[in-house]
């Protein structure tokens, strides 16, 4: 067992791990965080998605060892956050998540996409949003979500032409 | 799908790093952003006894502009590049061909000494640096080599690196501003692993070089192709690229011929274009 | 929360959901995010053999009591599926492989530790002694003579062979003018829930009784499924459904690790959970889909459709899952060719055929995606072949609304509806027009465009009669409903449905709403656990808004009518002077809260009429009286681009035109239909589960399983028609699984229409680049 001494939701945090653990077992079996889900255990599907030291990553292929020192955010770590509480009424109000398995690890995308964008078109978000599998709803309302969130919180940002990847033209 | 159980090792400098690859030898397998190692560990595809973790090593996350060159260390994320966080030497082809990795969070973590050194075929850098006509900077027990990309992909997950060597980072020329570069890919959807990638590069001075990976053994420079590229003759280039794919990927059906084809074109279209 | 909605009409408004608020907060609870004390966790040892003859299991020395075999559990019943019918051939399937393995991935033995890497760790080290028998893996190659016999006692590898026969189809064949045969394969999918299945089992000192957790889509019936297996009595079982990270069908089945699970608990006393990684689900969960069609159709010149003869065969992989088995598969395939057009004569036959792969189950649209593909594709086919326009041969043989209600030649009853007018709004909301010359311009970058159309029915909320005639062992013909009114006026429904993303929480509330006028907000829908619940089937076969919600509605209504019957006492009026508004009960001057009523009910029965029973409880169950089905439909128009060097294809425009008839909250609606349109783009472009020569599984990560993500849909265009469905309640249809129909139709279509003038066309789906890349090659004579 090594020691893992981290930065868990703000908090400083030492468990004992072994070196072979993915960061996101430690998270949920060992932390009891499980917010944090595993759709694939290889990096394919985004739905463990956390941010390691600010920015996304896939916690199923990161191993907790390699966080020693670092910063990790697990969705429950962003309840108080104001973006994404914006994000998350977006993702309500616009029919983005069903079954809900993906959709921590969705908010945790998004948020950052909405960071490094500002207001993205609808091309710009769903070539984003490649990796992160949601099954249930065909992405048009997390897509919408993304957009509308962006648009609230960026307002700022010159709202792009809209592209429909229905337009023919 | 859970990784068995190992040791980890993380040294503090690269000096130390090279000592214990070197007393480790086979026993020991390097990670940086884990982002394909920690998948073939869960999925027990790869066995060893410990992990040395180079991804703090401050020589390894060097990048710096050397004039005519630019330095990448093996650390260098893919997003760093994406993101023109580091000097770019390749007036944006870098930037392309890393937005084009995986997904974002993999890029995040992910790292262009990795993907160098687990140099899966169908991986972007190899054939990136290939292109681009930069050098592979080794570490070793005798101190540091330098060996070109084109020539440093033997085969499927081989290189041309020692057991005990470390990959530190890259030496890629300047383009010129007007250097022309194409790209394109063929993958069965976003983010997956490319069937065919071509890469195509006219630094300005009449030369051209063209690289391509995919369902090869390895990324290599058509040399062939690279040659008829700056006429601008596409015809006489896919024939150029035709003779080149018959010896880069050999066992080629004639679907990966055509994949290739279409990916050689139309990368050589864009850097005409 | 209640954004557009309506406050005196619940149905029909676009409530948010009441079950996003845990989700978006990281909250919720899956099977893998409960914790009991002393947890064991699982890891099973699965043959790496397709089938072979399993002699000898060694167990690593020292480890032995923490390894399970069959023979650690020789009073386990085998978990058999299937019709009741003679015909149907039996082959026992135990949750530990006995005298033989039959496919990749056939659980050998289970290995227990703390953690799921040290039982794979154990696992690692079993030795399964297992001598290789010839795979079989192609489903038309399976019935041939010479092919390797899978299981004992089968005269050839069919399950079943059963024919469809309505018309005289010799007349027909013998006197149309034109016949074109062609044939088709669905290929082999897998179900792909992005949460995998799970189960958690332990021995509650308490209750007397073992407790499952499970990922399922219906917790009653799997309480069932696995007494069976386990030979344990009902009462000694609780089977919780927490939250479940969908379904789609692949978790409708009952499956061996669930059954091994619970049967290690029992026997060593501890908690212990498996929680199946997405390699375990791509090579032993439920499979799906894989189809092979031959079809000869009898038309006339004019387009006009005469009859349909062919043979089905089904790729049933190596066991019959239960309850229902593979066989719904095919008859639903051959009942549901026709589709939606008229013809005189149908003769199919069907094989239900075992194979070397894992057991086929049900998945998101249940034989109808093939079978759509199959005559759509084939409609198409004969337009071109008449030189007619594909939409135009589509309209002369659709039923027509006044033909409604309408039995197909399949034997199904097309209830209402406006089929030709669903195909004319797609026709414009693509511009047929204006493609067809766009298509004669050519594309500036080289990609060829086309339009490819389907039409689909979707049968739903079936009961009794229906489940009878498919011979189903269990007969889901109803559903039922507790509602609750507790002593503040607030409400509980108790639901043996199972809400997996489908947002039953909020329709369910809003019918509810409907009929007692209290607000979506204080009512809770509860489900998903044998000891809360009355009993249900499930949710699977587009069922629940029609049953569940029809039970939901009388259960309310009868407590809204004694709620009535109490006002009107309490106000000293005539019951037929009161009506429910706003939460109370209101007579002619003045109102009584239903809060007061719920009161007086539950804890102050001084204030109930004399002889009156307290409580505000009703549990109704509900059948609709015809018992056949109600169908939602709809017409699929796709345009696509396809590049014809690499065989790339993107899709440009998607329009939808349904009918799902009442639409209880068109929002939930309308994100049934993308969801399923999205998975129904990966059944036509992306998604495979191919198998090599030795049956060897060759998509076994989402390196190799390709699942579509944003970048690869287009945003859809939809239009509803409504037509109220007559005879349930508010008129509502089921509509899960109609996204999923079509697309493989209408896509295929649309690829071979931008390809037509290079002659290539596609059989087969996925229509990956490949596919595509080698028919294009083929067509213009090159090597594929």
């Amino acid at each position: 067992m090594t020691a893992l001494t981290f930065t868990l939701n703000g908090e400083e945090t030492t468990e004992a791990v072994e070196p072979r653990e993915i960061l996101a077992d430690v998270l949920r079996d060992r932390l009891r965080l499980t917010g944090t889900h595993l759709g694939c255990e290889h990096g394919a599907c985004g739905a463990c998605t956390v941010t390691i030291d600010g920015v996304p990553a896939r916690s199923c292929i990161v191993l907790a060892v390699m966080c020693d020192g670092k910063s990790v955010e697990t969705i429950e770590g962003t309840r108080d956050d104001a973006a994404m509480n914006v994000i998350r009424r977006h993702f309500h109000e616009q029919h983005a998540l069903q079954c809900g398995f993906c959709t921590p690890g969705m908010l945790m995308a998004a948020r950052d996409i909405i960071a490094r964008h500002g207001q993205p078109d609808e091309a710009t978000v769903r070539r984003e949003l490649s990796g992160q599998v949601c099954r249930c709803t065909g992405y048009m309302g997390i897509v919408a979500a993304i957009r509308s969130a962006a648009a609230e919180l960026h307002p700022e940002a010159a709202a792009r032409p809209m592209h429909t990847v229905s337009s023919l033209a | 799908m859970k990784p068995a159980a190992i040791d980890y090792a993380r040294p503090k400098d690269l000096a130390e790093a090279c000592a214990m690859l070197n007393e480790a030898g086979d026993a020991a397998m390097m990670v940086a952003g884990g982002q394909s190692l920690v998948p073939m560990m869960s999925l027990r595809l790869t066995a060893f006894e410990t992990l040395l973790d180079v991804s703090r090593l401050e020589a390894l996350k060097r990048t710096e502009d050397e004039g005519s060159h630019v330095f990448l260390g093996a650390a260098t994320t893919h997003a760093m590049i994406e993101d023109g966080k580091v000097p770019d030497p390749s007036q944006g082809l870098m930037s392309r061909v890393a937005s084009k990795i995986a997904y974002r969070a993999v890029r995040n973590m992910g790292t262009i000494g990795g993907s160098v050194a687990l140099a899966d075929p169908a991986a972007d850098w190899p054939c990136g640096l290939i292109a681009l006509e930069a050098e592979v900077i080794l570490a070793g027990p005798d101190g540091e080599r330098a060996l070109p990309a084109d020539g440093f992909f033997l085969g499927p997950y081989e290189t041309a690196r020692e057991p005990n060597e470390i990959i530190v980072g890259f030496r890629i020329p300047k383009l010129p501003p007007a250097a022309r570069w194409g790209t394109f890919k063929v993958a069965r959807k976003s983010g997956a692993f490319s069937d065919s990638l071509a890469i195509a590069v006219l630094p300005g001075d009449g030369s051209a070089r063209v690289a391509l990976t995919g369902t090869t053994a390895h990324a290599g420079l058509l040399v062939r192709a690279s040659e008829a590229l700056p006429s601008g003759n596409v015809a006489a280039l896919r024939e150029a690229a035709r003779a080149d794919i018959a010896e880069l990927d050999p066992d080629a059906d004639a679907y990966r011929v055509r994949c290739h084809l279409a990916t050689v074109t139309r990368a050589a279209a864009e850097a005409l274009s | 929360m209640s954004a557009d909605a309506d406050p005196n009409g619940w149905i029909g408004a676009r409530l948010l959901r009441k079950e996003d608020a845990r989700h978006l907060i990281g909250a919720s609870t899956f099977t893998a995010d409960v914790r009991v004390p002393g947890l064991m966790e699982v890891a099973f040892v699965r043959s790496q053999f397709a089938h072979g003859t399993l002699s000898g299991i060694e167990k690593p020395e020292g480890l032995e009591a923490r390894v399970f075999s069959a023979a650690d559990f020789p009073d386990l019943k085998s978990i058999d599926g299937g019709p009741e019918l003679p015909s149907f051939r039996t082959a026992p399937y135990h949750a530990f492989a006995r005298e033989k393995v039959h496919f990749v991935g056939q659980i050998i033995a289970a290995c227990i530790a703390p953690t799921r890497g040290k039982a794979e760790d154990i696992a690692d080290q079993v030795f399964a002694d297992i001598d290789a028998l010839p795979a079989v893996v192609d489903t038309v190659e399976a019935l041939k003579p010479g092919a390797a016999i899978l299981h004992d006692g089968f005269a050839d590898n069919a399950f079943i062979h059963a024919t469809v026969s309505e018309g005289d189809i010799e007349a027909v064949a013998a006197t149309a003018p034109v016949s074109m045969r062609r044939t088709f394969r669905m290929n082999r999918q897998a179900t792909v829930p992005l949460e995998g299945r799970g189960v958690l089992a332990y021995w509650d000192h308490r209750l007397d009784e073992l407790v499952v957790y499970l990922s399922t889509q219906g917790a009653h019936m799997m309480r069932l499924g696995l007494c069976l297996a386990l030979g344990l009595p009902e009462h000694k079982m609780r089977v919780i459904a927490p939250d479940v990270g969908g379904g789609f069908g692949g978790k409708n089945r009952l499956m061996p690790e669930e059954v091994a699970i619970c049967a290690i608990a029992l026997k060593t006393g501890k908690p212990v959970r498996w929680i199946e990684d997405r390699r375990e689900h791509l090579i032993a969960s439920v499979h799906c889909r894989e189809h092979h069609y031959d079809i000869t159709l009898y038309a006339e010149r004019d387009g006009r459709i005469l009859g349909l003869k062919g043979e089905v065969h089904i790729d049933a992989g190596a066991y019959s899952l239960w309850p229902s088995g593979p066989f719904m598969e095919a008859s639903m395939a051959a009942r549901n060719l026709p589709g939606p057009y008229q013809m005189q004569a149908l003769h199919v036959e069907t094989h239900t055929v075992a194979t070397s792969k894992s057991p086929m189950g049900p998945y998101r649209g249940v034989a109808r995606p093939g079978a759509c593909f199959a005559i759509e594709r084939a409609v198409d086919e004969l337009a071109h072949e008449l030189g007619l326009e594909p939409a135009d041969v589509r309209r002369i043989n659709l039923v027509a609304s006044e033909q409604m209600p309408y039995r197909t030649i399949g034997g199904m009853r097309l209830d209402s509806g406006d089929y030709p007018k669903a195909l004319s709004i797609v026709r414009e909301m693509v511009d047929l027009a204006a493609l067809r010359r766009r298509q004669m311009e050519g594309e500036a970058d080289g990609r060829r465009i086309g339009v490819g159309f389907a039409v689909y029915t979707e049968q739903s909320g079936h009961g009794a009669a229906e489940w009878m005639k498919r011979k189903s062992r269990i007969v889901p013909g109803y559903e039922s409903a507790t509602a609750r009114m507790l002593p503040d006026g607030t409400m509980l429904l108790l639901v043996g449905i199972q809400n997996h993303g489908q947002g039953l929480e909020t329709t369910l509330a809003q019918i509810a709403a409907q009929e007692i006028t209290v607000d979506p907000a204080n009512i809770s829908v509860r489900y998903g656990d044998t000891a809360l619940t009355p009993f249900g089937f499930g949710t699977f076969a587009s069922r629940s808004i029609v049953f569940s919600g029809g039970a939901v509605a009388r259960a309310t209504r009868a407590l809204a009518d004694k709620a009535r019957r109490i006002g009107a006492h309490l106000m000293q009026i005539e019951f037929e002077q009161t009506h429910l508004a706003d939460g109370a009960v209101h007579g002619p001057a003045g109102k009584v809260s239903l809060a007061e009523i719920a009161r007086a009910a539950n804890v102050r029965q001084e204030f109930l009429p004399a002889g009156m029973p307290p409580l505000l409880e009703e549990t109704a169950t509900y059948e609709p009286e015809e018992s056949g089905g109600f169908f939602s439909y709809g017409a699929h128009a796709a345009v696509v681009a396809v590049d014809p060097e690499t065989g790339v294809t993107s899709i440009l425009d998607y329009a939808i035109a349904e009918d799902c008839g009442t639409m209880i909250n068109p929002m939930i609606v309308d994100g049934q239909i993308i969801g399923g349109v999205a998975q129904g783009i990966g059944t036509a472009l992306y998604e495979e589960m191919p198998y090599d020569e030795s049956g060897q599984p060759l998509a076994t990560t989402f390196g190799d399983y390709m699942l579509p993500c944003a970048p690869e849909l287009p945003a859809l265009r939809i239009h509803h028609l409504i037509t109220p469905a007559h005879g349930t309640e508010y008129g509502v249809k089921g509509m899960g699984e109609g996204g999923a129909i079509a697309p493989p139709a209408a896509i295929a279509n649309a690829v071979c229409d931008a390809l037509r003038d290079t002659g290539a066309r596609i059989w087969e789906t996925p229509l990956t680049p490949r596919r595509v890349s080698d028919a294009v090659a083929e067509a213009m004579g090159e090597p594929a």
